[in-house]
């Protein structure tokens, strides 16, 4: 009986095998798949960005493999005894990672980060059951924080933020390969099973900037020593080539070191101020309304007015910030050498109608018109930058009981919203001729395959301003700077073979709560230097400067100055 | 009573009272008992072989780390096998005595002896890279003490003496109970030993009312050590809900069935096992069923419990011709023993029964199983030798001629035809 109850006690195995292996299979073999098959994504290489310095390309952003420390404390053998070997490589106290390894309820734990490639071979050396290592591309910065701003980093989990890493993320992050297969249980792929798929990752793209790292190491220089030096919140600044909208070099002070990105606390920092920062930029906005003016023909450069000193709009009273000129005849130069909003209110004055002195829809509608679709104030430039802003255009809308109060203020840069690089991209379209080029930082792509793209220059707007307005306003601009010196601010003094033009603005700052603080001003400068015409525009934004005077000369004048002389001395300028 | 059983039990008591016969003339061994072990053998190698990466993986070290010991294992098995298939039977009646102080000994120092991290249990003797299992050589001697035992009782009809049997059973239970189970927590060695000696005691034909006390008795016992023993409460929970907790403790039980459902009716193929890479727990040992069927199939399957179905029948067919009370018992303590390990392995596998660390016998890597399992397949190697229908048939002759009042069993085989030659009946 015995050995019958075994042989059926047999017979019931070979049953419930039969019940397992044939009518269950489908479920057990889903359930093996479930837990052998592994699906992974291989990351690709990140692209590298790379930057021009004298005739030569450098690299400005590099990868570097890094390895994460992690454990699986399930098949920890001697906590205490892995962890203080591992102390030893790479220190740190070994009770931690004791701690660590020691952790119940998880199968992976993250000891430490970014061990180097001689770190990672000793550990793994040891070889601790449950101890690995996990190669991960970081972010090298050769140049320290020079233009980090600009550049942005990179996150943890790969993706770019802010800046160039952010904006061209995805022609920087390349396509992760992807990797099917049966694994063992520690994840690692057993030898080729029919059904894995294993498709190699496509490398980035490398970016060539258009950045100059000569110009924009000396740049970040003098924006430091000028920030210490007018005591302000924040400075920011541009070099561009009007010619064909490439950025030679952006800058903003305070900045950060992007290879400590995590040790940052004010998020601001990471921000471009210069792409993604307006203000009421002020007077520097009176070279675009002369633009304007004169393209239209409701001026002309010669044209002489009398300037009563004040208007009355809407009941307000617009009145001059520079005081010194009273009532009396003056000029379109004398408008920008004395920064008359007076006469910037004329301007518009015209554009309502020539010869009179009030400001009509006419006029609102022609000046919104020249503001939003002549000079793309109001809208995203489109440069490669994470967190641009568009800034803001009011709207021309002539039911509004103070419009034109409102389009009096944007006439000489109150009431607009506007970035530097908007400012100095539209006052680039006139200098050039009339051609409104999108700002670009890209100078070159070059594919994983060598193929090198080369960027060229895109046209956003044809017809900004007829091509003689720049000639016509370049002299203007010439005798602003002209006026500053012979007004005894000798640093604006430049040799007289080289082209200089430029601009103050002291913008008042607004309230949060509403109208403008009476003792607070942003100083603004905008400028271009070259030799028959110009080959730099230079803007500089200038965020509360502690000066005694006004901003735009003390804050924002000499940082352009500072700028120009720097490409002069340096032997940027060529022609 | 069941008339099932009749056979083996009445051919024992029918000569329980004569002495014992000299053995019959030696003959020709049982060499299907040896083909098959042998197949067996082979199985249990080349599944280790063929999962030699994996494990080296896992345990860091050589992947033929496993194999090579496993060789070695089964080499010494060799010569095990060959002693004790040409030394006299009647030399492990004589000298069981050392036995049973050997196994002291071994169970002692395993107690005694640090244990190994990886299987914080007291149940290895260690010397250097070599370990032994102390339970092995226990259920052995176990056995050989038992047919002595046993067969003196018969012969002196003393089986249903209390004192002379009865407590001396009990004793060895519970000092078998204290050290296995108690000190060494190993409750599935103890149920293999308790199996076997049900089995033995029951075929040697104690009176059924002492075997049913003495089995309430274990029951109530065991019932108590579970349910004290945290671990041992879960692995009963999660048996009976072996898919329940399969991040728990039910890990092993799941992928054990997944890994033998996912073999499907053919099998993935001889190098093809996954769940031997990490993902199932002893894979070379208590779980290598699983990874054999994962390999081979509902097919393979069947071909492994018809092996093992055929080894039992040979040893079941031994026991019947045993020439005496002594081997007969042996022969099935043997039986009881190979097969009670190779239920309960198999049916952890497909989970049918709980996890208990038991190998499945030939095939599971590891040393000590394989010796004493080859130590005793030479027994029934040699007791194959001295088979005969002859002796049986002269043994009923003899105890008929003295005549038995008590002996129902004569009127059994006299009034039912198969117990006329329950030899033959094999």
């Amino acid at each position: 009986m015995l050995y019958l109850a075994l042989m059926a006690v047999m017979a019931v195995f070979a049953l419930r095998l039969f019940y397992v292996q044939i009518i269950r299979y489908g479920y057990y073999h889903a359930q093996a798949l479930s837990d052998q098959q592994k699906e992974y994504e291989i990351p690709a290489t990140r692209g590298i960005i790379e930057a021009h310095l004298g005739n030569s390309i450098v690299p400005i952003v590099l990868n570097q493999e890094l390895y994460t420390l992690y454990a699986d404390p399930t098949l920890i053998k001697d906590p205490a005894q892995d962890a203080s070997n591992i102390a030893k490589v790479i220190g740190g106290s070994a009770n931690t990672y004791k701690q660590l390894l020691l952790t119940k309820g998880t199968r992976y734990v993250i000891l430490a980060r970014q061990l180097t490639k001689s770190q990672s071979s000793q550990i793994l050396g040891f070889k601790y059951p449950g101890i690995g290592t996990q190669g991960q591309d970081y972010r090298t910065y050769p140049d320290g924080s020079l233009a980090s701003q600009t550049l942005g980093f990179v996150n943890a989990s790969g993706q770019g933020e802010y800046g160039l890493e952010q904006a061209l993320n995805t022609e920087l992050s390349g396509t992760p390969g992807k990797l099917k297969a049966i694994t063992d249980a520690n994840g690692v792929p057993l030898a080729a099973v029919p059904g894995n798929i294993d498709r190699a990752p496509i490398p980035g793209d490398n970016i060539v900037t258009t950045l100059n790292m000569g110009i924009q190491a000396q740049m970040e220089q003098i924006l430091q020593a000028e920030y210490k030096k007018t005591n302000s919140q924040g400075l920011s600044a541009i070099i561009m080539n009007p010619d064909n909208g490439q950025i030679d070099a952006m800058a903003n002070y305070p900045t950060y070191n992007p290879a400590n990105y995590s040790a940052v606390t004010n998020p601001m920092l990471f921000q471009n101020a210069a792409v993604d920062d307006p203000i009421e930029p002020g007077s520097t906005m009176k070279t675009l309304t002369t633009s304007a003016a004169l393209n239209m023909g409701a001026i002309q450069p010669n044209e002489s007015f009398y300037d009563p000193a004040h208007w009355v709009i809407d009941g307000f009273n617009i009145t001059d910030i520079k005081q010194d000129g009273g009532a009396r005849v003056q000029n379109i130069a004398s408008i920008l050498a004395l920064s008359l909003n007076t006469g910037a209110t004329w301007m518009l004055m015209q554009m309502s109608n020539p010869g009179g002195t009030t400001i009509n829809g006419k006029g609102i509608t022609a000046w919104h018109n020249y503001m939003v679709n002549h000079f793309r104030l109001g809208q995203l430039t489109g440069i490669q930058q994470g967190y641009e802003s568009p800034g803001y255009v009011p709207p021309a809308n002539l039911a509004d009981p103070s419009i034109d109060l409102r389009y009096a203020n944007t006439a000489f840069g109150q009431g607009v919203q506007i970035t530097a690089l908007q400012l100095a991209t539209a006052l680039s379209s006139v200098l050039n001729g009339g051609t409104y080029y999108q700002p670009t930082l890209v100078d070159e792509t070059i594919k994983p395959d060598g193929t090198v793209v080369k960027f060229q220059p895109k046209v956003l707007e044809r017809n900004v301003v007829k091509p003689n307005i720049g000639q016509e306003l370049i002299p203007l601009m010439q005798n602003v700077v002209l006026a500053y010196l012979h007004g005894g601010f000798y640093f604006m003094n430049f040799p007289s073979n080289y082209l200089v033009g430029g601009k103050t603005g002291t913008a008042q700052v607004a309230r949060p709560t509403g109208g403008y603080y009476s003792n607070i001003f942003n100083g603004t400068y905008i400028g271009f230097v070259g030799q028959k015409t110009p080959q730099y525009v230079i803007i500089v934004y200038n965020i509360k400067p502690n000066v005694p005077g006004y901003a735009g000369s003390l804050g924002g004048q000499p940082v352009f100055a500072d700028l120009a002389h720097m490409l002069i001395n340096e032997g940027y300028v060529t022609h | 009573m069941n008339p099932g059983f009749q056979p083996w039990r009445q051919l024992l008591k029918q000569r329980a009272e004569v002495p014992e016969q000299p053995l019959p003339r030696r003959h020709r061994p049982d060499y299907w008992l040896a083909i098959i072990v042998i197949s067996l053998l082979v199985i249990g190698l080349v599944v280790i072989y063929s999962i030699g990466t994996a494990l080296g993986l896992a345990n860091n070290v050589s992947s033929n780390y496993y194999i090579d010991r496993q060789m070695l294992a089964i080499g010494l098995s060799a010569i095990a096998f060959a002693i004790a298939s040409s030394i006299p039977l009647e030399w492990w009646r004589r000298y069981y005595k050392l036995l049973l102080a050997a196994g002291a000994l071994a169970t002692l120092m395993a107690v005694l002896m640090p244990v190994n991290p990886q299987y914080p249990a007291h149940r290895w003797v260690r010397l250097g890279s070599l370990s032994f299992q102390s339970v092995e050589l226990v259920t052995f001697a176990v056995v050989i003490w038992l047919a002595k035992f046993l067969a003196d009782r018969m012969r002196k009809n003393q089986l249903s003496d209390t004192r002379k049997t009865l407590w001396p059973l009990i004793a060895a239970l519970v000092i078998l109970g204290v050290a296995i189970a108690g000190v060494q927590s190993d409750l599935g060695s103890i149920g293999v030993i308790l199996a076997v000696m049900s089995v033995m005691i029951f075929v040697a034909g104690m009176p059924l009312k002492k075997i049913v006390m003495v089995t309430l008795l274990i029951l109530v016992v065991g019932g108590l050590a579970i349910s004290t023993t945290p671990y041992r409460r879960e692995r009963l929970a999660t048996f009976l809900h072996p898919t329940s907790n399969c991040l728990g403790n039910g890990y092993q039980s799941c992928q054990a069935l997944i890994a033998v459902g996912s073999g499907g009716a053919v099998g993935l193929g001889l190098g093809r096992s996954v769940q031997a890479y990490g993902y199932l727990p002893e894979s070379a040992n208590d779980s290598i069923f699983a990874i054999y069927s994962e390999k081979f199939g509902f097919i393979g399957d069947l071909v492994l419990l018809g092996l093992f179905a055929a080894l039992f029948t040979r040893i079941k067919k031994i026991a019947m011709q045993a020439p005496n009370n002594f081997t007969r018992l042996l022969a099935i303590g043997i039986l009881a023993w190979l097969s009670t390990q190779a239920l309960i392995n198999i049916g952890a596998m497909i989970g049918l029964l709980p996890l208990k660390g038991i190998t499945l016998p030939l095939i599971s890597y590891g040393g000590t199983s394989i010796l004493f399992i080859m130590l005793a397949i030479g027994i029934l190697f040699q007791i194959s030798r001295y088979t005969s229908y002859v002796a049986l048939n002269r043994d009923l002759g003899g105890r008929q001629k003295e005549g038995n009042n008590d002996n129902h069993s004569d009127r059994r085989r006299l009034g039912r035809a198969y117990n006329t030659s329950p030899g033959g009946r094999s």
